[in-house]
């Protein structure tokens, strides 16, 4: 009897997270199908007859399949290249005793203590100076900044998690350090690196203050800063600013997926023992 | 040259020193069992020869070769991990086919080599599955067929089957003696237990605090052990130890006086007694196995304690006047009541000086 009302509770809470969770996400979903008169209307219309209207609007405006298009090209190479950097750094963290590493994690950590807001103008202004403004380039790098820690942080703790014994291992067949890391470290660790390459592409798409900043030319501008756009003037277009709000989430959502089928637990079962 | 020499090895770890010189010659071909208690050094001693270990002081030669400061890879030689360390990820073929890869053998070479090897470890259905859909006595398998598919000089074994039950534990420690006549490879051998140290070995290097205690084949150690560790460290089980002085000696033995003899006396015979003074403290020691029953000369007197039958032999514990307390392991079961009074000759007696050192 306890164990059915202990279950009982259990699958109510899940309930309630689920909808805290999901139901924003629904709200702008199916508020991007509405027409105005639905959207407003008092109490919500929770059966409406869905439109494309939104999405045809927003289209006609020309801009933001562009913007999402800049904003694919972006977190996408800051995501490969955060990866890239930061899972060989935190093998070597993880595994390696060197003079200073404990200095090198705090200050890899520590990068990411910084509020982004501080470094705005200096990052502004050596990018003008530099000739980036504008690019790709200078969004990639900044947003790699930022990704490195949590890539850094996350692959770390997961190789550390990887028994010695396997390294040891390889190292007696013969393999390189290289080898060991692309052949031994990377598939058992790909939960952590698939974590951390969710978290970098997130951030790398959603960040606004950068690509406000560093980015002035209208074809360059990312989704986000473009989903934007809508604040200014004397009206609010719901329906327009929901249906571009579910065109900006989709990519993150795939993205998401995808990657999340790498978020395995119990690689390493079967490894000792 | 031996095949493997250990010349002056030490190695530390801070303040601490896992090993502090040993030196040691192997030849090819041979079976030589590292056993000790834990923290003896001996898992470091191989981890030095398979170089996982770098050396703080010493060198190393293999076939001839100072290899002291050579990669592990370059040294050929295999290991087999206590914990297996199989790739999880990776199938059984994958696995034992990873070290080939990395000397870029051909493919149709390392599949008949994998293939050759599984056979021999009759692990060939196993091929496809992954370690974590083996049982234990299968990784121990794919471990070994892991390192022998590198047809390598010299294969170390860290306590290989540490990790299975007593029944498995038998029938791997039987492959392993077959593997080891049917390749005829010098292998390194690292237990704790002393059963497959005697069972396996040609040569035993007992080993304590970072030092070789003694080296010999199984029967050496049995029979002549260099001192009370080893006296009490080989044999299972253990060597009964009593304290006693010399009280008087002559050409044929030694008188001894002690609190544990039946008396407060009894007579030994000695190899060598010229060292020898009456009034020396000595140690004495009585393998279990070598008590009987004899109310004539008895040695020692004890009152059984536990008795415990293992089908054909009885283990009897009891205790002696001294306090001291005395195995004896009988053939059979004697008819041994608790409590009862026990008068025991011994048909061999091991001798000690003060520090320990055989006599």
């Amino acid at each position: 009897m306890d164990r059915r009302i202990g279950r009982l509770l259990h699958i109510a809470g899940l309930v309630v997270v689920v909808v805290v969770t999901l139901f924003p996400f629904y709200w702008m979903v199916s508020s991007s199908f509405k027409a105005q008169t639905d959207l407003l209307a008092n109490p919500p219309q929770w059966l409406f007859a869905p439109t494309l209207a939104n999405y045809q609007a927003v289209y006609a405006d020309g801009v933001l399949l562009g913007a999402v298009a800049n904003s694919l090209i972006v977190a996408v190479f800051a995501t490969i290249l955060s990866v890239a950097f930061g899972a060989p750094a935190a093998y070597a963290l993880a595994r390696y005793s060197f003079r200073g590493k404990s200095d090198l994690w705090f200050w890899f950590i520590s990068n990411r203590m910084i509020t982004p807001v501080a470094l705005a103008l200096p990052i502004y202004i050596i990018s003008r100076s530099v000739g980036l403004l504008d690019t790709y380039q200078v969004l990639v790098l900044v947003y790699i900044t930022f990704n490195l820690p949590i890539v850094v942080w996350i692959c770390t703790d997961q190789f550390k998690g990887i028994p010695h014994e396997l390294e040891q291992a390889a190292r007696l067949d013969g393999a390189s350090q290289w080898t060991i890391f692309r052949r031994i470290y990377l598939p058992l660790g790909m939960p952590g690196v698939a974590v951390s390459a969710i978290f970098s592409f997130i951030f790398s798409w959603n960040e606004l203050l950068y690509a406000l900043v560093l980015i002035n030319k209208t074809e360059r501008k990312t989704a986000a800063v473009v989903a934007t756009n809508y604040m200014s003037g004397y009206e609010l277009p719901w329906g327009k600013i929901m249906a571009t709000g579910t065109i900006i989430v989709l990519p993150v959502i795939v993205f998401s997926l995808i990657v999340s089928r790498h978020m395995v637990r119990g690689l390493t079962m079967g490894a000792t023992k | 040259m031996a095949f493997l020499v250990l010349r002056d090895v030490v190695k530390t770890f801070g303040a601490q020193a896992a090993v502090r010189g040993v030196s040691f010659e192997a030849e090819v071909g041979e079976f030589i069992v590292f056993v000790g208690p834990s923290g003896c050094g001996k898992s470091t001693l191989l981890r030095i020869i398979a170089g996982l270990e770098e050396l703080s002081d010493g060198s190393v030669f293999i076939d001839g070769q100072d290899v002291t400061n050579i990669a592990p890879a370059e040294r050929r030689v295999s290991m087999v991990f206590q914990s297996y360390a199989l790739y999880p990820h990776m199938s059984v073929f994958q696995n034992m086919a990873f070290g080939l890869e990395m000397v870029r053998m051909p493919r149709v070479e390392i599949d008949r080599k994998v293939r050759e090897t599984a056979q021999i470890l009759q692990i060939e259905s196993l091929l496809d599955r992954k370690p974590k859909q083996l049982s234990g006595g299968q990784r121990q398998r794919v471990a070994i067929g892991r390192a022998i598919v590198r047809s390598p000089k010299l294969f170390l074994f860290d306590e290989p089957l540490s990790n299975l039950d007593a029944e498995l534990r038998t029938q791997m420690r039987v492959e392993i003696a077959k593997l080891h006549r049917s390749l005829g490879v010098t292998m390194v051998y690292v237990t704790h237990d002393q059963v497959e140290a005697m069972t396996l070995a040609d040569r035993i290097v007992v080993l304590r605090d970072g030092l070789v205690e003694q080296v010999g084949s199984p029967s050496d150690l049995y029979d002549s052990p260099a001192n009370t560790f080893v006296a009490g460290f080989i044999g299972s089980p253990k060597m009964n130890f009593f304290a006693g002085r010399v009280a008087s000696v002559d050409g044929e033995g030694i008188a001894l006086a002690s609190s544990s003899l039946v008396d407060g006396k009894g007579r030994i015979a000695v190899r060598d007694a010229s060292d020898l003074k009456p009034g020396d403290p000595v140690t004495f020691g009585i393998r279990p196995a070598s008590f009987e029953i004899d109310d004539r000369k008895p040695l020692v007197e004890i009152t059984a304690d536990v008795m415990e039958n293992l089908g054909g032999e009885t283990q009897i514990y009891g205790k002696n006047t001294a306090g001291d307390q005395v195995v004896w392991l009988a053939q059979g079961r004697p008819n041994i009541e608790v409590g009862g009074k026990l008068r025991l000759g011994a048909s061999n007696v091991y001798l000690f000086d003060s520090s320990g050192r055989s006599l």
